[in-house]
């Protein structure tokens, strides 16, 4: 008898610990959909967006939870340099573009629990508000752990291994169409050797 | 059925059954937590929230470059006003279903001089002769949302300042 409530016990306990992690394997899974990639870049096209149904909506609330329409923004993500490593505070980035056909754009640093990294530089973001193109009409920030010599610098410090880069494009322009060319292009620089 | 063949179908028949009721409760359960923490379990009133730092955990991925306001809202009692004031620079009002749907958006290019909003429910009928531009709310409770464009702290202050004539509150107030 105790053997059997035991038996049941097991039983319904593996099918929550399945369904639940059939859920969450299904929405992991079903993000890549609404991902459109330029470059290293990916558009979160969930974000934003209005359901058709049950799974699309969980993957909306998800992954894009109180984000703007992609009239109004879009949100672009960058979590591998160039090549294929995820992006680390023991490294250099170098990131430049062009200016982009938006109202405003800006370029945001997280960690890898997407907050911003835990550190008191106030160089999380830069935005088109406070960069400007040099005379090759390209626009350049510096992504490090300490700022350096450089003007525009995002820090990296304490934001380990595994960071992500989220650029903003607010009020796009009809003729907005992102492209690896069009959108900001990171090249490492150098990375420190591990001790 | 005998052996082990009746637990193996009880153990399938509750995930399926935990699968599918995982799936449709994700969009209330993370918007009922956001709803939580913009609002500390308060509704119908703005609630600026602190310029976003490193020790922001609000929301995930918060742009520190916002002045963000947040109303929860809720239409259980009737409508609900919504004034924004305007602001110098980009700002936009967002609204969002309890589901997470965005179903409204307005910002600066289509109200320069800030706006009035009468939130409704879907289906009821607007007041007569209601000047602010009403918006029927697909859920009965959701939230509103103020994005100001203020990437430094002096403008952050000027946005702060701002937002304290931003209006969300029961009409029948």
């Amino acid at each position: 008898m105790l053997r059997q409530i035991l038996a049941w016990i097991v039983a319904i306990a593996a099918g929550l610990a399945l369904g639940g992690a059939s859920a969450w394997a299904a929405l992991t899974v079903g993000v890549s959909g609404f991902s459109a990639h330029y470059g290293a870049w990916s558009l979160n096209r969930a974000a934003g967006s209005t359901a058709a149904g049950p799974y699309t909506r969980a993957i909306i609330a998800r992954y894009g939870l109180l984000a703007l329409s992609s009239r109004e923004a879009l949100y672009f993500n960058l979590e591998r340099d160039e090549h294929g490593q995820p992006l680390s505070e023991s490294c250099i980035y170098d990131l430049a573009g062009r200016d982009l056909a938006t109202r405003w754009w800006s370029v945001t640093l997280y960690a890898r629990d997407s907050y911003l990294a835990r550190n008191d530089d106030h160089a999380a973001s830069v935005d088109s508000s406070r960069v400007s193109a040099g005379d090759d009409g390209l626009w350049r920030a510096r992504i490090s752990s300490v700022q350096g010599n450089s003007v525009n610098w995002l820090s990296s410090r304490n934001a380990r291994r595994g960071f992500s880069l989220t650029l903003r494009v607010y009020n796009p322009q009809r003729d907005f169409a992102p492209s690896e060319d069009a959108l900001p292009k990171l090249t490492t620089v150098s990375c420190a050797s591990p001790s | 059925m005998s052996g082990w063949g009746k637990y193996i179908v009880a153990a399938l028949l509750v995930a399926v059954v935990t699968h599918i009721v995982a799936i449709f409760a994700v969009p209330n359960v993370l918007m009922n937590v956001a709803l939580q923490r913009l609002g500390g379990g308060h509704y119908n009133a703005w609630h600026l929230g602190d310029r976003v730092t490193a020790a922001s955990r609000t929301i995930v991925r918060p742009s520190p470059d916002f002045a963000y306001s947040a109303c929860p809202y809720d239409l259980a009692t009737g409508p609900v006003r919504i004034h924004v004031a305007p602001w110098n620079d980009y700002w936009s009002l967002s609204l969002y279903a309890n589901n997470s749907d965005n179903y409204y958006v307005l910002d600066d290019r289509e109200a320069r001089n800030g706006v009035d909003v009468l939130l409704i429910r879907a289906g009821s009928a607007p007041p007569d002769h209601e000047t602010a531009t009403i918006v029927p709310s697909p859920s009965e409770r959701g939230v509103a949302l103020i994005r100001r464009l203020a990437p430094t702290p002096d403008t952050y202050a000027a946005a702060a300042q701002v937002s304290h004539t931003d209006v969300c509150a029961g009409a029948a107030r």
